[in-house]
């Protein structure tokens, strides 16, 4: 791939952008890498950007190569707290789109006040790993296409998009779930793998909602990890979305940073 | 130490998040440098803990600042 942008001039080294990949570009200054861009195309057809540089002129020079190569609309995200990179994408043309909030969530019942033991009337929780593989999958068909149906999976971090082909849960051992006269009706994953685990996903059929489900899916998740001696775990949730953040608010979870999805 | 096209990439310990979205990076030779995540890190929301093993691109123009490419599975 050789598509080449000349630019102009940065201090005394001439900065020439390329299209060194499909999707990958390169500023380089004197024969060095001095910029990188990469895109990143995600399941649901969206198209991501990213920059790495030390100037904010090669940022500018590379944004604009990329902004003249690929259709709009294009995304970014950000670390609200990172003001440079924020203005380096706003002065280019981003605009906010919606922010994410993280939150670190104590598993302690005494903090949370989230009594594991004691889920709604006729609801049972199996724990993960637990959990009979063929109606789980079930369920997240279910709910992924609710979600589909209402709020869209842009709203959605990019952990839980919907998968191009086939199955979109990939690891059953990580899923508990909930359930109501013998089905399956809500469900919770757990990423452990990292030393601070995270809450990737909680979700109640639309049917079941407002009867205190997700509350007790919560509570079993987190209640096992303080039995596992582990304090924290993390969770992100959109701002638009009030119930995920009436509930993790309400167990006295605390917002840790927040991330700007951006777009052109 | 890596010599490579972009820069220098040195292996290192985090030690601190810091607020503005930096990280404080023990290298392996002791120096201690001021680190963003890259945008890669950030785009597929790979969180950044204290002790995590990460590889850090120096700055060119400052060698007490980098970037994180890249977090080690521990």
């Amino acid at each position: 791939m050789n598509t080449v942008h000349f630019t102009a001039g940065m201090s005394e080294h001439p900065v020439v952008v390329t299209r060194v990949a499909q999707r990958q570009w390169h500023a380089l200054a004197d024969d060095q890498v001095v910029g990188r861009g990469h895109v990143s195309h995600r399941p649901d057809g969206r198209i991501f950007l990213s920059i790495d540089s030390w100037h904010s002129a090669v940022f500018d020079r590379l944004a604009d190569a990329m902004l003249a190569d690929l259709p709009r609309p294009l995304y970014t995200v950000v670390d609200e707290a990172d003001r440079d990179l924020t203005s380096s994408w706003e002065r280019v043309g981003f605009t906010t789109l919606r922010r994410e909030w993280e939150y670190l969530v104590p598993t302690d019942p005494r903090v949370t006040g989230l009594d594991a033991g004691q889920p709604p009337s006729g609801v049972t929780i199996v724990p993960a790993g637990k959990a009979a593989e063929g109606p789980l999958r079930a369920l997240d068909r279910a709910i992924r296409e609710e979600v589909e149906a209402t709020v869209g999976w842009h709203t959605m971090p990019a952990e839980v998009l919907p998968r191009p082909h086939g199955t979109t849960l990939l690891d059953p051992s990580k899923y508990a779930v909930a359930v109501r006269s013998d089905q399956y009706v809500g469900l919770v994953r757990l990423a452990t793998m990292t030393r601070q685990p995270r809450i990737g996903l909680i979700a109640v059929r639309t049917d079941q909602h407002r009867r205190g489900i997700a509350r007790a899916l919560l509570a079993d998740v987190l209640g096992s990890l303080h039995s596992s001696g582990i304090s924290t775990a993390s969770a992100e949730v959109n701002e638009s979305n009030k119930a995920a953040t009436a509930l993790f608010e309400g167990a006295g979870a605390q917002r840790a940073s927040s991330n700007l999805e951006l777009a052109i | 130490m890596t010599a490579t096209a972009g820069g220098i990439e040195v292996e290192g310990t985090v030690l601190e998040c810091l607020r503005n979205a930096t990280f404080k990076v023990e290298l392996e030779n002791g120096h201690r440098v001021l680190a963003h995540i890259s945008g890669r890190i950030r785009k597929n929301y790979i969180k950044i803990l204290p002790y995590d093993r990460v590889l850090v691109e120096l700055s060119p123009y400052d060698l007490s600042r980098g970037r994180i490419l890249f977090r080690y599975r521990t």
